[in-house]
């Protein structure tokens, strides 16, 4: 057997999330968790009730967005992304040849952090900047341009999204199984290629590739239909987050399919690093073997929860169909109510990430205090020491799992609303609605209290 | 210039002419060169690359990124005082994730991709143990920071020494003595059920009959517990010392839930602090440790007759009379471990002096260097306290200390000989060839 002697420590880091996601768990455990679940569940279910007595047209009303600037397409998007471009190619550079610590080398702290954690969430919550913060389109509307080349092969339609739904779940694996996701020489190497591959399909089939191959692309315009800003009748518009779902374009099988990756993969993130799922490969979660010893498991795992979370919604909207007496088509059903799980996946997004934004983005800006390791002290933050006290402490545990806590519920609530409006567009009795509504209300309540034990259950990974 | 774990860059820790002359006036560490040739190498040649093979990530993270501050530290004043034979001391960090492979890996790397002359820095067991048989094939010293008892047992290699931290096995057997004399003689253990626990277990058990104690019983907890009070029902009521090693996520409550059980009529606690690394013993929900007692490795809280190496060793690390960061005063240090990586860096500056250290041709010179080490004296290179170093097993011993909580502080009540964490060989690294 084995001798591992030293000494566990009550504040377990957990891997799952790449890094220093220092955990507060310890504190976690002692607070009223069961009950703060309880509630945020509760809230859930009043909504639903609230919703079948409540005049039919509130929630539609709720996410009717306001027209407040009359603006003009802004031009300078491909000198953007052209900068975007040279920004990701020093980052390259700094990946290969930089620190290979990656809480000091700018490359994963710019992927795992600034970019997974930060401009995702502002995707989701802001608005869609990737339209300008995307390092191809730029590069690609250049080389058209000085080499007056065009695309010469035509994206084939009925492709349509799906080459975004093969290859998302490698992005997702890369980021929950790869032993070393970042590490920054591995990194830049991954990185690198997925630039030059990207870039290559959009010169070679045009934007198609970007909006239906490429799956970030397909994940920021996803999330990009969630955040505050929009444009409505050739305006800028702001309204409750997801009034855009109810408004933008109809969402196809593929896409459907994308938006239920997108919150499985997340969800898993989560459950991965729980004692949990430990138990279920019999791992010790007090000696947790590494990354290494999990990648296997962490894939059939991935790709298990995915399929989960496919088959208990498809089978929730087929019940709802049933008590409802509606006839049409399941998959039109699931592609009508797939983007209403939007809000669920970026509070979850927001949540699961928000102690490792805290932590790490101190990284971060001692990273751009000194942003070539040359001894320059940018910001003045050199003698400055990331610290993880706050999680450590009592007050700021409590302060930041109730933060979580209501971001998820309230991501949850939106979903409802969004679900509630969305029928109402298409069966015009409320009560029917509402009956056909039931069972994926149910799922939406339980998927609270499951997002919720999640934040509160230990981990060990 | 001070970042948390590594040179930026890969390059020395910086340091100016001037710097270096003050430092080297003051005298810091012994050198075997001349002052004139450490003080014009010190300014040309090829630094001195240390592989440090951090947990940037993982479960071990926030030891990392103690362990990372306070080898940052050391390396800094090793170079301000001249650097290593006149050469300037690179740190090179790479994560391991606490992850073993990773770890045979990054140690793969120092040899073959960064040129590094030793590893240096693993804290955690799994990792060493995973790591050791690579440093060994690729003639690879390798210094470890890691309280496991693996090194002394014999399990490694004449690569892989532990010069700057006690193990686990000498710790628990020192508290035996001040235990039975003190706290009672009827001992009942609680310890999670697994390798660590069942170390403490047998350790202590044996070492407190060699007292005249006995263990009326060992509660063993399965790792994933989080709720205890079922098992407390099953500590003996004659139990005049509750002995507790309780690690992860549920220490606090099981802390909680222990005060809930006994009350204020409770038997003396006697526990260890690794639990509680990182953790203000002063927090909500600890309370009921007040007037318990703790193994330290080293106290996080100053004492009232502090030394002065301690005193230096704080304020080279940046860490308060609270074991806290200066810059965060929440933000609590890995106090009792982290000291290790300072001494172990000063052990691999003597070693290297010693040998006349030139570059990787003489790493077999080195670790004799090493193995002819016995007596470190207390100093700013030993802060912790003066340490035998037992150059068969490659293990290192020292003081220990035992503090207890009073008024949410903790004082030391005992510091046990070196003599108390002795056990005989259980081999001789010294047999095998290079």
């Amino acid at each position: 057997m084995r001798v591992i002697a030293l000494s566990g420590v009550l504040v377990v880091l957990t891997a799952g999330t790449l890094w220093a996601h220092a955990s507060e768990q310890g504190f976690v455990l002692l607070l009223p968790t069961d009950a703060y679940i309880a509630a945020g569940g509760a809230t859930v279910a009043v909504t639903i009730v609230l919703l079948a007595l409540l005049p039919g047209g509130l929630a539609a009303a709720l996410f009717r967005p306001v027209a407040v600037l009359a603006t003009r397409g802004v031009t300078l998007r491909h000198l953007i992304s052209v900068l975007a471009a040279l920004g990701l190619g020093v980052l390259v550079w700094r990946g290969l040849n930089g620190s290979r610590d990656p809480l000091v080398n700018p490359m994963p702290l710019f992927v795992w952090v600034v970019w997974w954690i930060a401009m995702v969430s502002a995707q989701g919550l802001i608005c869609n900047h990737w339209r300008w913060s995307n390092p191809w389109t730029g590069p690609a509307a250049m080389i058209g341009r000085l080499t007056g080349m065009r695309a010469p092969l035509r994206y084939p339609r009925w492709l349509g999204v799906w080459p975004g739904v093969v290859v998302f779940p490698a992005y997702a694996g890369f980021l929950l199984a790869d032993p070393a996701p970042a590490d920054p020489g591995r990194l830049a190497v991954v990185v690198g290629l997925y630039w030059y591959v990207t870039l290559a399909g959009l010169l070679v089939f045009g934007p198609a590739w970007m909006v239906r191959a490429e799956p970030l692309t397909v994940l920021m315009r996803a999330y990009g239909r969630m955040s505050l800003l929009g444009r409505a009748r050739g305006r800028l518009a702001i309204g409750v987050p997801g009034w855009k779902v109810l408004c933008g374009p109809k969402v196809g099988l593929g896409l459907a399919v994308f938006i239920l990756l997108m919150l499985g993969s997340g969800s898993f993130d989560g459950l991965n690093e729980t004692f949990w799922w430990m138990g279920i490969l019999g791992i010790n979660p007090l000696e947790f073997p590494g990354r290494s010893a999990v990648i296997v498991p962490n894939l059939v795992g991935l790709l298990v929860a995915n399929a989960a979370l496919i088959a208990g919604f498809t089978g929730c909207l087929w019940l709802g169909e049933r008590i409802a007496g509606g006839t049409e088509p399941l998959a039109l059903v699931f592609c009508r109510y797939a983007p209403t799980i939007l809000p669920i996946a970026l509070a979850y997004h927001i949540a699961h990430y928000l102690t490792s934004l805290l932590v790490d983005g101190q990284y971060v800006l001692k990273a751009l205090n000194d942003p070539l390791g040359r001894g320059a002290d940018l910001l003045g933050l050199a003698d400055y020491h990331v610290t993880t006290g706050f999680l450590n402490t009592p007050g700021t545990v409590k302060m930041i799992w109730l933060a979580q806590a209501g971001t998820v519920v309230a991501g949850h609530v939106i979903a409802i609303l969004l679900a509630h409006a969305v029928a109402m567009q298409h069966i015009h009795s409320t009560r029917r609605a509402v009956l056909g509504q039931a069972p994926l209300a149910l799922f939406m309540v339980l998927y609270t209290v499951f997002g919720l034990w999640l934040l509160a259950s230990p981990r060990g990974a | 210039m001070s970042t948390p774990n590594t040179r930026p860059e890969n390059r020395p820790a910086g340091t100016t002419r001037r710097g270096a002359m003050k430092t080297l006036a003051a005298g810091l560490g012994a050198a075997s060169l001349p002052m004139w040739a450490r003080y014009t190498n010190a300014q040309t040649a090829e630094p001195i690359k240390i592989g440090f093979q951090v947990h940037r990530t993982g479960i071990g993270a926030a030891y990392g990124r103690w362990y990372g501050r306070t080898t940052e530290a050391a390396a800094k004043l090793i170079n301000e005082g001249g650097g290593i034979n006149g050469r300037m001391v690179e740190i090179v960090a790479e994560d391991d994730g606490t992850d073993p492979k990773r770890g045979a890996e990054v140690v793969e790397k120092f040899a073959n991709q960064h040129g590094c002359d030793i590893a240096f820095g693993t804290l955690f067991s799994h990792v060493v143990i995973g790591s050791a048989p690579r440093a060994g094939e690729l003639k690879m010293p390798y210094f470890v920071v890691s309280e496991g008892h693996h090194v002394a047992s014999g399990m490694l290699n004449r690569y892989t020494l532990q010069p700057g931290i006690t193990d686990v096995k000498s710790q628990v057997q020192a508290m035996a003595p001040y235990v039975a004399q003190n706290l009672g003689k009827k001992v009942t253990m609680v310890f999670p059920d697994f390798a660590f626990g069942h170390d403490h277990r047998d350790f202590f058990t044996q070492a407190i009959e060699a007292q005249g104690g006995e263990v009326l019983a060992h509660i063993a907890i399965p790792p994933s517990e989080t709720s205890f009070t079922k098992y407390f029902p099953k500590i003996p009521r004659e139990t005049e010392v509750l002995y507790h090693v309780m690690v992860g996520p549920a220490v606090l409550t099981f802390v909680k839930e222990l005060g809930e059980f006994f009350g204020p009529s409770r038997p003396e606690m006697f526990g260890f602090i690794d639990s509680l690394e990182a953790v203000a013993i002063d927090s909500p929900g600890l309370e009921y440790l007040e007037g318990t007692y703790l193994w330290e490795g080293n106290p996080r809280h100053a004492q009232a007759d502090q030394s002065e190496h301690d005193k230096f060793f704080r304020a080279a690390v940046g860490v308060n009379d609270e074991g806290a960061s200066i810059s965060d005063p929440s933000d609590v240090s890995t106090y009792a471990h982290m000291f290790g990586c300072w001494e172990t860096l000063y052990v691999v500056k003597a070693g290297m002096e010693a040998s006349g250290y030139q570059g990787t041709q003489d790493r077999a010179a080195l670790i004799e260097a090493v193995e002819a080490m016995t007596d470190m004296p207390e100093s700013r290179a030993h802060p912790q306290g003066a340490k035998l170093f037992n150059g068969k097993t490659h293990q290192v011993f020292g003081h220990q200390y035992i503090s207890k909580v009073t008024g949410g502080k903790l004082l030391r009540v005992h510091k046990t000989s070196i003599e108390d964490t002795l056990y005989p060989d259980e081999t001789d690294y010294t047999t095998q060839s290079f």
